[in-house]
């Protein structure tokens, strides 16, 4: 139903009925409404065209929007876990960053251009996983602590996009197309990309949900999750390693877009709990919702332009971080007892 | 149980971080159903030691193993179904029911697809009412008080089921109630179950309260090992601690206790027979104590009178082996307390009297103080001139009035009474204090 209502919102000029026949027409195969333009008083040699703009374009722009959405929520939720740190966030850790420049690099200096579907997610793994190791080290023994490990993630980031200014200086030659990953956007889906996409990310995201007990655990510690069981360096690799992976299949695709990760564990957490057993898929679910709204709203707000997504993600995002570091504040010093 | 084969074996362990030597050479054998309490200073190694029993540390020598399994051989997940651990503080930043937070403790038991069955739920409901807080099961962990937090920990970590349990320092937040509670719960556990407890406790009294046996680690060594009653003495308190304490016994329970009195700075005071003294100390009603202790933390002889049973100067004095003339709680001093009394002025070679309340009960030691005031030097220390220490209708102010008239020094407060004792004492040629002759002997 969402869906079907953010295709539609995402096509102004096609009336609500001559999409709806378009989405049944295709996906019962022909059997719905068999003409599917007839009636809504469309001229039977532009339904191709009509078809094309709901089905092959639009569409796979809401699918996406929808995996990548859960991709970011899953990451936000199980990096928040593994570094017991209520702001931790593929995009305020850099992770995100760390998989743009990788992608950036592929798409640069062209490399495996032919299944360039394919070698994207590859490259920005390689980009998002190797700065969450980074990190990992980096804040090693003190994952308590708020301050080292955003001001790693900081630091990161802008080194990152040190480098990639740098890269993008020297290569002008397609810099453009790199410059929508800084923004983030849905414009790369089709059908072939929301498959890979859909596919990592239902794979890995599984294994990761598969991680709540452990990661209830880690919240009591390094020490106390080991004496009940846990193998917390394995698990806090694997979780990283996993988390990476799902980041990078959404930088690949939708390029940076922020705060998803950061906003849906909290609200599942308001409406759930904090067992991570439900936080993980849970803010899977609210980060596709999460980030479909955001594309929707930014339809409806300007409709016709392609505002990037990241942009009006952050809108959303910033005060909610904002709001967070306020509220961790208030509480580290009233709840010290 | 069967074959012999202890709960704990650890065997020649060393552990060094960097030039620091944690643990030197250490042997300890722990059998199974034995609650044993480790103990010794800061930095004495407690905490590493159960730390290789945990897997967290890895010994650079020796063998450490857990019901005749090497530690470092066993999955995590293996040892967590022997060994569980009970930290001094646990982190809690989510606000998780208290049920939820016990089941935590079933993860060993866990695959990764699994849900908490049946028994988990019925393991916690257990642990829960062994730690007594069935009655706050779905309150939140942040919402608990901290002691009941501190049963939630051991709660989380009996839900292992594991026939050993290891406490790191369980009581330090604690106030004096929730860590007899908390200890009390956990030998009933051992007792009940059969779990073998190695708890790291600081306090050395609540050690020989509650565990069977005490080891005491110094700088990464065990130096005493045994029951409390064997264990326990001044002279491992001075030696390990540095501490000059009073050892006790307490009559229920036949347990020995420590009292701890002060630092040893540098030498042991000198013996009784040769401290000079006895100074005699008149108080009563807690006003005596801090002179009391000064006087003998500086190696006089001092004697006491006539003071109150329960009344704090008579504790004092008999924590600090102080003699004292003593009577009866709230009775008027009788013939053959004051005569005592008079005895041991007779031997002071000062007498200091201190700002003591008195009423009818307590009134005749004025009156003997006043007997003696001409043949031994008599220091009195100003009680307040708007008579609230007296309850006697101005005849304790009368006396001590008398007292000025006949000679006795009058000094403003403690300390200025302290120096008036050493010069009293001091002689030409001789030292003012005994501690300084310590010293400079």
């Amino acid at each position: 139903m969402l869906v079907f209502l953010s295709t539609l919102i995402g096509l102004p000029d096609i009336a609500p009925r001559l999409g709806f026949q378009i989405l049944a027409h295709q996906l019962s195969g022909g059997r719905l409404f068999p003409a599917a333009c007839a009636g809504t008083g469309t001229s039977p040699g532009d339904c191709p065209k009509y078809t094309f703009l709901v089905w092959d374009l639009y569409l796979p722009e809401v699918l996406l929007a929808l995996t990548v959405g859960a991709a970011l929520g899953l990451a936000g939720g199980a990096l928040q876990g593994v570094f017991r740190n209520p702001l931790a966030d593929p995009f305020l850790l850099g992770i995100s960053s760390g998989g743009t420049l990788g992608a950036a690099l592929l798409y640069v200096y062209h490399i495996g251009e032919a299944s360039a579907d394919l070698f994207l997610p590859l490259f920005a793994f390689v980009g998002a996983v190797g700065t969450g190791l980074v990190i990992l080290v980096v804040a090693r023994g003190r994952y308590g602590s708020v301050e080292t490990l955003l001001l790693t993630g900081v630091a990161l980031a802008n080194l990152l996009s040190a480098v990639l200014s740098l890269v993008l200086l020297y290569n002008l030659v397609g810099s453009e197309q790199v410059t929508f990953w800084l923004l983030g956007g849905l414009q790369l889906a089709d059908w072939q990309v929301d498959g890979i996409a859909f596919g990592a990310v239902l794979v890995f995201g599984t294994l990761l949900c598969l991680y709540g007990r452990e990661l209830n655990l880690l919240q009591l510690g390094s020490d106390v999750a080991q004496s009940a069981g846990v193998d917390a360096p394995r698990v806090r690799l694997r979780v990283l390693l996993l988390s990476s992976l799902v980041t990078a299949v959404a930088v690949a695709f939708t390029g940076v877009i922020g705060f998803v990760g950061l906003v849906s564990p909290h609200i599942v957490r308001r409406l759930l709990g904090s067992d991570y057993r439900l936080v993980l898929p849970g803010a899977a679910l609210v980060g596709a919702l999460f980030l479909l709204s955001a594309s929707d709203v930014s339809y409806l707000a300007f409709p016709g332009s392609l505002l990037p997504l990241g942009i009006f993600t952050a809108f959303a995002g910033v005060p909610f971080f904002l709001f967070l570091l306020y509220r961790q504040r208030r509480t580290t010093t009233m709840g010290s007892g | 149980m069967t074959d012999g084969v202890p709960a704990v074996n650890i065997a020649h362990v060393s552990v060094r971080f960097g030039e620091r030597v944690a643990l030197h050479a250490v042997d300890l054998r722990v059998d199974r159903g034995e609650f044993v309490a480790l103990t010794g200073p800061n930095g004495s190694g407690k905490t590493t030691l159960l730390r290789t029993l945990l897997g967290f540390q890895d010994p650079d020598e020796g063998i450490v193993e857990v019901f005749g399994r090497r530690v470092e051989e066993l999955s995590v997940r293996d040892r967590a179904r022997r060994v569980a651990w009970v930290p001094q503080s646990e982190p809690q930043r989510d606000d998780v029911p208290l049920r939820q937070y016990v089941l935590y403790g079933r993860y060993p038991f866990h695959g990764p697809l699994d849900r908490d069955s049946e028994e988990d739920r019925e393991v916690a409901t257990r642990v829960l009412s062994e730690v007594g807080l069935s009655d706050r099961a779905d309150d939140g962990v942040l919402s608990i008080s901290g002691g009941e937090r501190q049963r939630a920990i051991l709660a989380r970590a009996l839900a292992q089921e594991t026939p050993l349990l290891l406490l790191d320092e369980p009581t330090t937040h604690l106030d004096i109630a929730h860590q007899l509670d908390l200890l009390s719960r956990v030998r009933a556990l051992s007792r009940d179950r059969g779990v073998t407890v190695i708890a790291a406790l600081h306090d050395l009294n609540l050690a020989a309260r509650y565990a069977d046996r005490i080891v005491v680690l110094s700088r990464g060594r065990r130096v005493a090992d045994g029951t409390p009653r064997g264990v326990l003495s001044e002279d491992l308190l001075a030696r390990v601690w540095g501490v000059a304490a009073d050892l006790a016994v307490d009559a229920r329970t036949g347990l020995p206790y420590l009292l701890p009195r002060r630092l040893i700075e540098e030498k042991p005071a000198a013996p009784a027979s040769l401290s000079p003294g006895p100074v005699h100390v008149v108080g009563g009603g807690g006003s005596a104590a801090p002179i009391l202790r000064s006087l003998t933390d500086e190696g006089y002889r001092v004697t006491a009178g006539a003071l109150h049973l329960l009344d704090t100067d008579a504790e004092t004095a008999e924590a600090l082996g102080v003699v004292a003339a003593v009577e009866g709680p709230f009775a008027p001093l009788s013939d053959l307390t004051r005569q005592r009394h008079r005895l041991l002025l007779e031997e002071a070679k000062v007498v200091v009297v201190a700002p003591f309340a008195v009423g009818p009960s307590n009134l005749a030691n004025l009156e003997d103080v006043r007997a003696f005031v001409h043949r031994v030097p008599t220091i009195v220390i100003e009680a307040p001139r708007d008579g609230s220490l007296d309850f006697t209708g101005g005849r304790a102010t009368a006396a001590r009035e008398a007292l000025r008239a006949e000679g006795a020094t009058f000094v403003p407060d403690a300390v200025a009474a302290l120096l008036a004792v050493r010069s009293a004492l001091s002689t030409p040629g001789h030292p003012t204090s005994p501690r300084a002759a310590g010293s400079q002997g």
